[in-house]
């Protein structure tokens, strides 16, 4: 999916949030976020996967203002975006029902319950497997394949955001959006998801990724773009960025520099 | 498979809806004149009720007339608040000036002497206050008050509270100070208080009888009974409410019971009904010499102005 | 003489069942009602929501007398409600009860909704669900805590006395029958009578169904 923000702005009660936000991704493409804690990059992040809309501005998703729409047709776009949080946020319930919910819930309503009520008998009706393939085949993404019937509070931290990761990857999206998805991950479990976000560049999939871990941004993205409070700074091709940061600011944060004053930034 | 799911939830819901019918269908709408089958509500008092007597009356009547009766057992201004509203069809009570007020202001009717028992002094095996040495209600209520022994009163306008007024009123005192209790409670609770507090209280015969086994208080000055004042005396009356008040009452099946209850029947069950051996309740509403003034109001006279 | 009652089971029967039957109903058709109402208030941000959960909060703790006497008024044959000769009929506890009960359930359910993290909604709606998804999703988190809101108020509604004393007016027929008599005003019934090893008995009684239904209710449920 093509997503394009054009100076959209984003604000709640009478604090701006973001401000005048222009960047592009494209199908197979990963644009990373970078920049300091609080500077915005959630919030750009949940417009970008249509959880708020922006006060001022346009967001086009295939040349397509979804605001724009109704609500349905809204939906159907939503459903080609997959959103994974910092938290992994599993559901209580076994992890393959956490992983294929994103298929249940695009059922109809007959089918779901007469899925709900075939779970109250204590047998299954006919010989369908106790998991879906599909679901299956996106654990094996992230390398949970065997922990489809294990209860989510059984799992390690690093497992859960992985199967968090799964329950993305299951809805076939077009467009992911990740917010610090490794954040609080070993190196071991970050690689898994590493490899598996590059694994859906290849697939022509958009990623938009934040985080705050530079070397990651390094490694493997296409695009990066500099938030600070509020603004886009600079966006470019990664080593450009990273290499020959046009702003001065740009420089600074990338260096490491945190220990600044707030108002020596905008010297 | 969508046609049988359909029609099973079909017959649920209809054989739901017929229970919950059933539960809130009303009493029974016979119109025959019969009364065989239908309830009675009957208002009276936890003391009379708690004797045991209305369970023996209530089965024999249910026995000759097929019809049950639904006794509801309340303090005495509960019960005549109920049958105030119309909540009950007949009303028993010992409380003969309520029962006045509850007829002039037109709501009973057909009132009869049904019974009465009398009233005791009871308190502490050793009589700190010498209540044993009288023989008059007055006195033995002045004896307490000047010894200050302990004395717990009913305090809940019950036909013993109104009573135990009276007393105090004829001898001139008003009761108060620590030695002076009001518990609010019913007779037999305020009779185990009494018991937990070796304290003195006026009570009826018949809760006194029946909790004669669980109480360690002693009789310390007899009711009329026993050849003790009158002012002991303690007299039950029975009224119908009035259906032109109330219409939704069964008064045709109220007064069958008021009817069964001073028939010489139901005067000889009262009457033979013991607790622990002795007699509770003595049948009052049969005489050669019918008193005229249990179907009035006490004062009531023919030419007065105003009821 | 103490415990004679158990020589007469059929006394004993009549009052666990009206007991069981009067409360089990309050409980399900206060369910009905308070259930719905949880959802909406805990999905649902609006000015004086805060208001709205502190009187329902309160409501938990409605003396249960005055929900009697209040009920009493309204079904008294020479009430508003009269003409539905309700009055000390079980179906008149049950109405009583069905007040009772619903806030704690409300209350409960609500605050179990509530608890419910953020992020959790986020993550349902993140995978492509409306928000009619992420209610029921939230629902099924807090299904534990909806289930403990049922059985608390189950639990008020079986060992109160004071409103089915008042409504149902404890009334048995000669034969010992139970027609409004509840195990609790049973209690109250014998403590008046100064039985007390008979009254102990029967909250020995209650106290054993209460541990039953809990029992059955939370095995039924999965834990």
């Amino acid at each position: 999916m093509n997503l394009e923000f054009t100076d959209v702005s984003y604000g709640v009660d009478d604090t701006e949030i973001l401000t005048d936000i222009s960047l592009a991704l494209e199908s197979g493409e990963i644009v990373t976020i970078i920049g300091p804690s609080g500077a915005g990059k959630t919030t750009l992040l949940r417009l970008a996967a249509l959880f708020e809309q922006p006060t001022d501005g346009t967001i086009r998703c295939d040349g397509t203002d979804p605001w724009g729409l109704s609500r349905d047709d809204r939906l159907a776009i939503r459903r080609r975006i997959g959103m994974v949080f910092q938290q992994a946020s599993l559901f209580d319930a076994p992890v393959a029902r956490n992983v294929d919910i994103g298929r249940r819930v695009r059922r109809p309503w007959p089918q779901r319950i007469r899925g709900f009520l075939e779970r109250l008998l204590p047998r299954r009706l006919d010989d369908s497997p106790a998991v879906d393939e599909r679901t299956l085949e996106a654990l094996e993404l992230v390398g949970l394949r065997d922990a489809w019937d294990r209860d989510p509070a059984s799992l390690s931290g690093g497992e859960a955001q992985r199967v968090s990761f799964a329950r993305a990857l299951a809805a076939d999206p077009d467009l992911l959006v990740l917010d610090e998805p490794t954040s609080d991950l070993d190196p071991r479990n970050t690689a898994i998801l590493e490899r598996a976000i590059e694994r859906a560049r290849e697939h022509d999939h958009g990623v938009l990724l934040a985080t705050h871990d530079m070397h990651q941004a390094e490694r493997i993205s296409d695009r990066v773009a500099f938030l600070l409070e509020g603004e886009l700074v600079e966006v470019g091709p990664s080593d450009r960025v990273f290499e020959n940061p046009r702003d001065e600011r740009t420089a600074r944060f990338v260096r490491g520099d945190l220990l600044y004053d707030d108002n020596e930034l905008f010297a | 498979m969508e046609y049988r799911r359909r029609a099973v939830l079909r017959a649920g819901a209809t054989g739901i809806a017929a229970a919950v019918a059933g539960c809130l269908g009303s009493n029974n709408t016979d119109g025959e004149g019969s009364i065989a089958g239908e309830e009675l509500a009957l208002a009276t008092t936890t003391s009379t009720y708690d004797t045991g007597l209305l369970d023996e009356i209530n089965a024999a009547f249910q026995e000759r007339f097929g019809a049950q009766v639904a006794a509801n057992a309340q303090g005495t201004g509960q019960a005549i608040e109920s049958a105030r509203n119309g909540n009950a069809d007949v009303i028993l009570v010992h409380a003969r000036s309520q029962e006045d007020e509850f007829m002039r202001e037109g709501y009973g009717v057909n009132r009869r002497d049904l019974m009465f028992n009398d009233f005791v002094v009871v308190g502490p095996s050793d009589d700190p206050a010498g209540v044993g040495d009288t023989d008059q209600a007055t006195a033995a209520f002045e004896a307490i008050a000047d010894a200050q022994a302990t004395f717990v009163s009913r305090g809940d306008d019950s036909g013993t509270h109104t009573k135990e007024l009276v007393v105090w009123s004829e001898a001139g005192l008003e009761p108060g100070g620590e030695w002076y209790q009001e518990t609010g409670s019913g007779m037999g609770d305020t009779l185990t208080i009494a018991d937990e507090s070796s304290a003195y209280t006026l009570a009826d015969r018949g809760t006194v009888l029946s909790m004669q086994d669980t109480v360690d208080l002693e009789i310390a000055l007899q009711g009329p009974i026993e050849g003790g004042p009158e002012l002991l005396a303690n007299p039950y009356g029975i009224m119908a409410i009035n259906p032109e008040i109330h219409d939704n009452v069964n008064y045709q099946l109220a007064m069958a019971y008021i009817g069964f209850v001073t028939s010489p029947e139901g005067q000889q069950l009262i009457g033979d009904y013991t607790a622990n051996g002795q007699q509770l309740f003595f049948p009052e509403a049969l005489a050669e010499d019918p008193d005229f003034q249990q179907y009035v109001p006490e004062d009531w006279q023919p030419d007065s102005e105003g009821e | 003489m103490a415990l004679e009652f158990i020589a007469e089971p059929t006394y004993l029967r009549s009052i666990i069942r009206v007991s069981l039957t009067v409360s089990l109903t309050a409980i399900v058709l206060s369910t009905l009602v308070s259930l719905p109402i949880a959802f909406v208030v805990g999905f649902a941000e609006f000015p004086g929501k805060r208001l709205l959960t502190a009187i329902i909060n309160t409501g938990m703790g409605f003396p249960s007398v005055a929900v009697g006497l209040l009920v009493l008024l309204f079904i008294s044959n020479d009430g508003p409600l009269g003409t539905l000769e309700l009055v000390y009929t079980p179906e008149a506890m049950i109405i009583s009860q069905c007040i009772l009960a619903a806030p704690v359930i409300t209350g409960v359910a609500l605050s179990a909704v509530e608890s419910v993290d953020d992020a959790v909604r986020d993550a349902a709606y993140g995978v492509g669900g409306t928000r009619t998804d992420v209610a029921l999703i939230t629902l099924k988190e807090a299904r534990y805590g909806v289930i403990t809101g049922i059985l608390a108020g189950f639990g008020r509604a079986i060992s109160e006395v004071g409103s089915v004393l008042i409504v149902g007016g404890n009334i048995a027929y000669a034969d010992g029958t139970s027609k409004t008599r509840t195990i609790t005003t049973a209690i109250t019934f014998e403590t008046r009578r100064g039985e007390f090893e008979t009254a102990l008995a029967l909250g020995a009684v209650l106290i054993v169904l209460v541990l039953l239904v809990n029992g059955i209710v939370l095995r039924l449920g999965g834990r």
